[in-house]
């Protein structure tokens, strides 16, 4: 069974995490930008001397299609790259996936990451 | 007893003081200017006339911050745009006051040879400057408007990095000392590269230093100041260049990039033409609207043509880049040189400007704008290319008409070595001056501990300048009815909190 590990992280942080998983050997990734809140609840920013309120903070979004074998070392790879240890930060998850093929070959599974 | 005079004395003496600064301040004929009894001759409308065509590109030249801003936020990332079109808007307001009050009299008013020491704060200006017949403040705002360029395009090379007060330092060194005090050495009454040669008198065979509207005098100057910025900063984080694997970082809105290039090459028309400061050399600013126009094409179209062959794409941020380069070099050579020596100029610029942007990515210099390749090295080209170029027709505009007594000649026209000879003393002496002072200025003011450093804090720079510096990014995803008024976050937020989470650190910033 491959796993999609997904993680939600600071944006300047993604070259540091992009760096770490093609070390460990990650063929491809998929990044999108996503806004969101966590505990901190958004973040008060100015404009024209006023505060208003950013409820949804800009983060990065990091999907990696993994082997079973390496889901772990991913998870924690993107952990530990990811980290400033300031509130932010986010989150890295990772389930297992039912189907995944390579829509080229047709190949399934594991051989398909 | 003795110290309760001594305070009455003090204050008797500031009032004094302010009183007489007062009666100073409002004396000064701008406040309240007489003009001559109106007498409709033909005589009589000369000044008229040339104060009308030097507010027209007056206008035109201020105009020229609305193409730097779209140029400047179009080439870099999207996380510094405000901070780009800030630093414009600001810097604009700080030029102009500076020009006001020390500015204009370093580089305008009478002095010596270096510098000029007469209308600070525009006291006792008459109603026109000098023997040029347009009305004092009309020159004054055009002189102004050429300030403020100088000083913008020094931002260019320093994208992404500044600090914003460490920006408000520098631009105060450009636009209140460095830009008018050069300046005043070509431009102003008595200036030594304008008028004697100074030292180099004997160098010079009888020539003096010719830059008609700039390219030494606003874009070498400014040019010059943005790469001492650019190496006293250093690159941006995670900048790589091309030898260590890395490349340009590609430009967040080619749309709002080229719309400000073509808003430049609009301006250029007030820059050039309305540096004969005359429209009754009719003949003069014809010439130099052309040469301006055929420049600037053959800069855009030889940049294209000559990166083509090693990307095979057409390569749209060199064409802008090249035809600034034209433009840029064509500023000092317009009044003196033919169309078709406009035309070798401008596609000289075009191949200068691809070979300065590859030289500073060698040396590892992030210049993400390009305004040293543009602005300095085009601008030291055009400089020089008046003593190749000029065809020795042409003499100096005045206020009825063309001067044509003392001619500027170029080397292939026949003129001799003596103008480049000339055209290069000033260019080095801008070089080795202008890039002394302004590296001591940008070290000095990056030395400074805390926020008022030139740099910003690694934070704030992998935050964005944006967000970290203003507050306010320029592009984001409105999501709702796009209102920002939510939960206070000091209220209970709905749902269960668990009794294990803590608290958010309200002094932790989350980026």
């Amino acid at each position: 069974m491959p796993y999609l590990v997904t993680a939600i992280i600071k944006p300047f942080k993604l070259e540091e995490v992009k760096e770490a998983l093609r070390g460990a050997g990650v063929l491809g990734l998929t990044v999108s930008e996503v806004q969101g809140f966590g505990r901190q609840g958004g973040k008060t920013e100015t404009f024209r001397g006023s505060e208003y309120k950013m409820e949804f903070v800009p983060k990065v979004k990091v999907e990696v299609l993994v082997e079973t074998s390496q889901a772990d070392k991913v998870v924690d790879l993107i952990a530990s790259s990811a980290r400033t240890g300031k509130i932010g930060d986010g989150k890295v998850w990772a389930f297992d996936l039912d189907r995944l093929m390579r829509i080229r070959t047709g190949e399934m599974g594991d051989d398909a990451v | 007893m003795a110290v309760i005079l001594g305070g009455k004395m003090l204050g008797i003496l500031s009032l004094l003081g302010i009183m007489k600064g007062v009666t100073w301040y409002f004396d000064s004929a701008a406040g309240a200017q007489t003009s001559a009894p109106i007498v409709h001759t033909a005589n009589q409308l000369i000044s008229p006339i040339n104060t009308i065509w030097v507010l027209v590109t007056a206008f035109l030249v201020f105009f020229m911050q609305a193409g730097f801003m779209a140029l400047e936020a179009g080439f870099a990332r999207s996380r510094e745009t405000v901070n780009i079109l800030l630093e414009c808007v600001f810097d604009t307001c700080l030029c102009g006051l500076l020009w006001w009050a020390i500015g204009f009299a370093f580089m305008f008013g009478a002095g010596n040879g270096i510098i000029g020491h007469q209308y600070f704060f525009l006291h006792g200006v008459s109603g026109a400057y000098g023997t040029t017949g347009v009305a004092f403040l009309a020159f004054f705002l055009f002189q102004f408007a050429f300030a403020d360029t100088a000083s913008t395009i020094t931002s260019g090379a320093m994208v992404g990095r500044t600090g914003f007060k460490g920006d408000i330092l520098y631009s105060t060194c450009v636009s209140g000392f460095i830009y008018p005090i050069f300046g005043h050495w070509v431009w102003g009454p008595g200036g030594w590269l304008g008028n004697t040669m100074g030292w180099f008198h004997g160098l010079a065979g009888g020539t003096v230093f010719r830059d008609f509207a700039g390219s030494t005098v606003v874009h070498t100057v400014g040019g010059v100041i943005a790469l001492a910025g650019a190496i006293a900063l250093g690159p941006r984080l995670g900048r790589k260049f091309k030898r260590d694997g890395g490349g340009p970082t590609p430009p967040h809105d080619l749309t709002m990039a080229s719309i400000g290039a073509v808003i430049l090459w609009f301006g250029w028309y007030g820059f050039n033409p309305g540096s004969t400061l005359s429209a009754m050399d009719w003949t003069g600013i014809g010439r130099v609207a052309a040469n301006t126009t055929l420049a600037a094409c053959a800069g855009g179209m030889v940049a294209v043509l000559f990166v083509y062959p090693r990307s095979k794409k057409w390569d749209l941020g060199i064409s802008l880049n090249g035809f600034l380069g034209g433009l840029v070099a064509i500023t000092a050579p317009c009044y003196w040189v033919s169309p078709s020596g406009a035309l070798i100029i401008g596609a000289v610029a075009g191949i200068v400007v691809p070979l300065g942007v590859d030289l500073l990515e060698r040396l590892r210099i992030d210049d993400p704008i390009g305004a040293f390749p543009v602005h300095g090295m085009a601008g030291i080209w055009g400089t020089l290319s008046i003593g190749l170029l000029a065809t020795g027709q042409f003499g100096i505009p005045t206020a009825d008409g063309a001067d044509n007594s003392t001619v500027v000649k170029g080397l292939l026209y026949g003129g001799g070595t003596s103008q480049l000879v000339t055209q290069a003393i000033g260019s080095l002496t801008c070089i080795v001056v202008v890039g002394s002072v302004a590296l001591f200025v940008m070290y000095a003011i990056k030395s400074i501990r805390g926020s008022w450093s030139l740099r910003v804090s690694p934070d704030g720079e992998l935050e964005g300048l944006d967000l970290h510096e203003h507050g306010t990014p320029a592009y984001h995803v409105e999501f709702g009815q796009g209102m920002t008024y939510s939960t206070p976050a000091n209220l209970p937020r709905s749902g269960p909190v668990p009794a294990s989470m803590p608290a958010p650190d309200k002094t932790d910033v989350p980026v």
